[in-house]
């Protein structure tokens, strides 16, 4: 274990890794102190894909290579002497590094190259002009992001919404609800492509007919969640964009899903957190906001729901703004919703007075009795309705929400006289 | 000499006739049982062997050979008993049987005494469809053998009771039809206003009890889901007189029997445990004895906690949802026993119970919440024409007012009233093309067709909203099923899984 010690201390999380190597020069993996500039694409774009695929390479570990040896390529002449500087070594480490070596750079490169194009991707370097300006405030940097799709998608106003996997009907009924309006008004809508919170606003952006990019946890020829890989390729099939710091074929682990959340913080100009008990994945996003000087926003929940306490605590600590309505947030992020309400066939009495019962509060059937004053068989029956239409979506089958569309439906529409008779049961 | 005697046997639920031949013929004396027999019925030989002397009669120092046709029947049991020693007694000249083609059935304690049996309905029953009008029973099985109208049942104490009655010097007196008794059914049942708020899960199960539909209610731990299904049981409604008789005869079978009230009006309420095996579900054995299934026929299968059952007992659910009857295959050929029950279930959505729920906190992973939930499999899903699924009362509930048991149950009562009317069978039993011809407005068929496009649900889902429609037009006092309770019943169809 010759060298180890010079390398700094070993540890997966690369804020650790960072602030333990701080102050040793010759150890340093910040991204800020480097001169990218100063050196030459052509020269040094085959070392820097080659050199990714290195078991144990990181983007802090790849910035100390650079700190060290001036350049990628310098990295790569240096041969097995970099190896000491690998904070984070895999048992074959070495002996990949000797089977690089022989290959040499530019086979390697066009390796991955193909690789990467086979899944319909291209691959991004921090040196590219076409690589993300945004993630230039992204610390640890990705040295090398692998991207399918529409890259101007990167240069739109970009949005990204959070929250955990386990959303609730609320939480999911809110990421459709704002990243519709932002998909609609052109904004970019930026997830991490998982199950719950995340496939509800990708899926709501599209099907607004807005665009959207995920940021996955995986190599792009592998989908995870695999059961989001048809929602993976409508995204890329409408102008919007995959991207990963993964390289073909890497295998991923639990970090990985950690240290994507900083590319989704990093691409967008504004972060939502819409649901994140503690802990949540999420929260780790939010936190990048922060640090990279994002604005964040954070939608309000019950009082002591465990999926509400990540946002209602960023809220409470003036972390992150509160969201009231999807308007306050196009505004705050500058772009504008084009277009006016919808119009809808005519409603009945009974489900104008449920929709707009439902508009001003999600509800549940037994909730919904109350205000409208309507029989359980009656209120069941006008659900069904409303739902066939498109118009009330329910998750779990107790509470109903009204969709995006019912939320675009001109008031006018939704009457609310007393309900008729006929309508009742009796 | 020979002498013949009838006896039965049963299979399955069925009674099947068993001719009982004894020869005593000189030889080495012994007692000899073939056709089939199993271990209880070769074991008559000590018990007959006692009786007879015990009882005061001689046993012959002969050789005694039994047969038990049809011999390709494998019989058990020990109702045969007295066919064997009866017949002992007429072929060695004992008996001169006055009353030829009498069913003789029960077993014999050594001291002579007639002891009671299993499944005597049916093997009485089987004897007067082959046109036998007399049978003789243990005294204990008197009363639930008379429901067998067109059989005299005469009840005796002992053997020698039996064979007095058969010499023609003592006749047994007949037993009279028992009375169809009335009987509260067993536990406590709790009223429907008990239950707060829920009252789309109270509208729920006034349709299933109104309708004889399955029904499944779906919620976190203690939101009121075993004690609405408890109070629905308070909804059931009489069973008919030929119902209550295949009922009996079930449970007689099993051995399961009230004897002092052989049949009664109460539907049957059968709630097995959830470690319940499947054979202990749907039936089976080596000696095929009814599951709870078939002990639920014309009643009530009561499943707390559905997706803790086995998946293999949960399967074999279907073919009775289904069908009504339970197929049993064993090497002698398929084995039929009804089994035409109503299920009522209730399931957490996941191990923890709170996924989904609003403001619900959900401990599960991801993945084990998605492999229990998927333990309701599809086909089993599209047989239960309810789903509801239950939230917390909330804020918003209303504390007072449910609606009392009572007044329900009026309702409820003229919705059953207008279906055996209308077809002699619950809603939930009808076809499709039945329950077109009940009488639709205009449009409501074509309306269910678009509905089903636009909601995504299969066509077997339709068929299970248009019976549950049926139900709710009866609940209404209507004739004809009209748009509104189509999409009223297509509220209560299985929540859509969130992605």
């Amino acid at each position: 274990m010759i060298g180890v010690s010079d390398a700094g201390p070993l540890g997966g999380d690369p804020r650790d890794e960072r602030a333990a190597s701080e102050g040793q020069h010759h150890a340093r993996g910040d991204w800020r102190t480097l001169d990218l500039a100063a050196l030459d694409v052509g020269a040094e774009r085959a070392y820097w894909i080659a050199l990714q695929t290195l078991p144990g390479m990181g983007p802090v570990t790849f910035a100390r290579l650079l700190h060290a040896f001036g350049s990628a390529r310098g990295a790569w002449e240096a041969g097995e002497r970099l190896l000491p500087l690998m904070a984070r070594q895999a048992p074959d480490t070495a002996a990949v590094l000797r089977r690089l070596l022989r290959d040499g750079a530019e086979t390697v490169a066009r390796r991955v190259s193909r690789m990467t194009m086979g899944v319909g991707g291209v691959i991004l370097t921090a040196l590219d002009n076409s690589y993300p300006r945004a993630l230039t405030d992204v610390d640890p940097r990705p040295a090398v992001l692998y991207a399918a799709g529409d890259l101007e998608a990167f240069d739109a106003t970009c949005v990204a919404i959070v929250g955990t996997r386990r959303a609730s009907g609320y939480g999911r009924a809110a990421a459709a609800h704002l990243a519709d309006e932002l998909g609609r008004a052109g904004a970019v809508v930026v997830s991490g492509l998982a199950l719950g919170i995340d496939g509800e606003a990708h899926r709501a952006a599209l099907d607004a007919g807005g665009r959207s990019i995920a940021v996955l946890p995986s190599p792009l020829g592998r989908i995870y969640p695999p059961r989001h890989r048809e929602l993976a390729r409508r995204l890329v099939a409408t102008g919007g964009a995959l991207v990963t710091e993964i390289g073909p074929g890497q295998s991923i682990g639990r970090p990985d899903f950690a240290r994507r959340n900083r590319i989704i913080a990093g691409l967008a100009s504004a972060v939502v957190v819409v649901e994140a008990p503690n802990r949540s994945g999420a929260l780790l996003t939010a936190q990048a906001a922060i640090d990279y000087g994002r604005v964040l926003y954070a939608v309000p929940g019950p009082m002591g729901a465990s999926n509400s306490e990540g946002p209602n605590r960023l809220i409470a600590d003036r972390q992150a703004d509160l969201i009231t309505s999807p308007a306050a947030l196009l505004h705050q992020v500058g772009v504008h919703r084009p277009s006016g309400p919808i119009s809808v066939a005519s409603l009945s009495e009974s489900e104008g007075l449920v929709l707009q019962t439902l508009l001003r509060r999600s509800a549940s059937i037994e909730e919904l009795l109350e205000p409208t004053r309507l029989a359980p068989g009656a209120v069941a029956s006008t659900l069904t309705l409303l739902e066939a239409r498109g118009l009330v979506t329910s998750y779990g089958g107790v509470t109903f929400h009204p969709t995006v569309v019912a939320r675009r439906i001109d008031r006018e529409a939704v009457k609310a006289d007393a309900p008729s008779a006929s309508d009742a049961p009796a | 000499m020979l002498a013949r005697m009838l006896s039965a046997s049963i299979l399955g639920i069925d009674g099947v006739l068993v001719r009982v031949e004894v020869d005593v013929a000189f030889g080495l004396p012994g007692l000899t049982i073939v056709g089939l027999a199993g271990s209880a019925v070769l074991e008559a030989r000590e018990r007959v062997r006692s009786a007879l002397r015990n009882g005061g009669f001689e046993l012959p120092a002969r050789r005694m050979t039994v047969n038990l046709a049809p011999a390709d029947l494998k019989k058990e049991g020990t109702a045969h008993d007295l066919a064997i020693g009866i017949g002992i007694l007429a072929a060695s000249g004992q008996l001169k049987v006055q009353h030829e083609d009498v069913l003789l059935l029960g077993e014999l304690a050594l001291d002579g005494q007639l002891q009671p049996i299993a499944g005597v309905i049916a093997l009485v029953d089987a004897a007067r469809g082959a046109g036998i009008r007399e049978a003789i029973v243990p005294l204990a099985n008197g009363g639930e053998a008379a429901v067998v109208h067109g059989v005299t049942v005469r009840p005796a104490a002992t053997l020698g009771d039996a064979v007095a009655h058969l010499a023609g010097v003592r006749s047994l007196a007949a037993q009279q039809p028992a009375r169809s008794a009335v009987s509260a059914p067993a536990g406590e049942i709790p009223d429907l206003e008990e239950v707060i708020g829920q009252s789309s899960a109270r509208r729920a199960v006034e349709l299933a009890m109104a309708g004889r539909h399955a029904l499944a209610l779906c919620g976190p731990p203690g939101v009121g889901k075993t004690l609405l299904l408890r109070a629905a049981l308070g909804l059931l409604s009489p069973l008919g007189d030929d119902e209550a008789i295949e009922v009996s005869r079930i449970y007689s079978v099993a051995g399961l029997l009230d004897r002092r009230t052989p049949v009664t009006a109460a539907r049957p309420v059968r709630a097995p445990h959830h470690t319940v095996s499947t054979q202990g579900l749907v039936g089976g054995g080596a000696q095929v004895r009814p599951g709870e299934a078939s002990l639920a026929h014309r009643g009530v299968l009561l499943l707390d906690e559905l997706l803790q059952f086995r998946a293999d007992a949960l399967e074999a659910l279907r073919q009775p949802l289904e069908l009504g009857s339970v197929t049993i295959a064993r090497a002698e050929g398929a084995l039929r026993l009804p089994a035409r029950f109503q299920l009522l279930a209730a399931y957490n959505p996941c191990p923890c119970g709170w996924r989904n729920a609003d403001g619900g906190n959900c401990s599960c992973e991801d993945g084990a919440a998605r492999r229990y939930a998927a333990r309701l499999s599809g086909p089993l899903r599209d047989r239960i024409d309810l789903f509801v699924t239950l939230g917390e009362a909330g804020f918003g509930a209303r504390r007072t007012g449910s609606e009392p048991t009572r007044s329900v149950a009026a309702r409820v009562c003229v919705a059953v009233e207008r279906q055996a009317w209308r077809a002699g069978r619950p809603n939930a039993e009808l076809s499709m093309s039945e329950l077109l011809a009940s009488g639709t407005e205009a449009g409501v068929a074509a309306r269910l067709e678009t509905f089903g496009r636009q909601l995504g649900v299969s066509r077997r889902r339709l068929v299970l909203a248009l019976r549950v429609a049926r139900t709710a037009a009866d609940l209404e006092g209507v004739d004809r099923i009209a748009a509104r309770h189509v999409q009223e019943a297509l509220t209560y169809r299985p929540a859509k899984v969130a992605p």
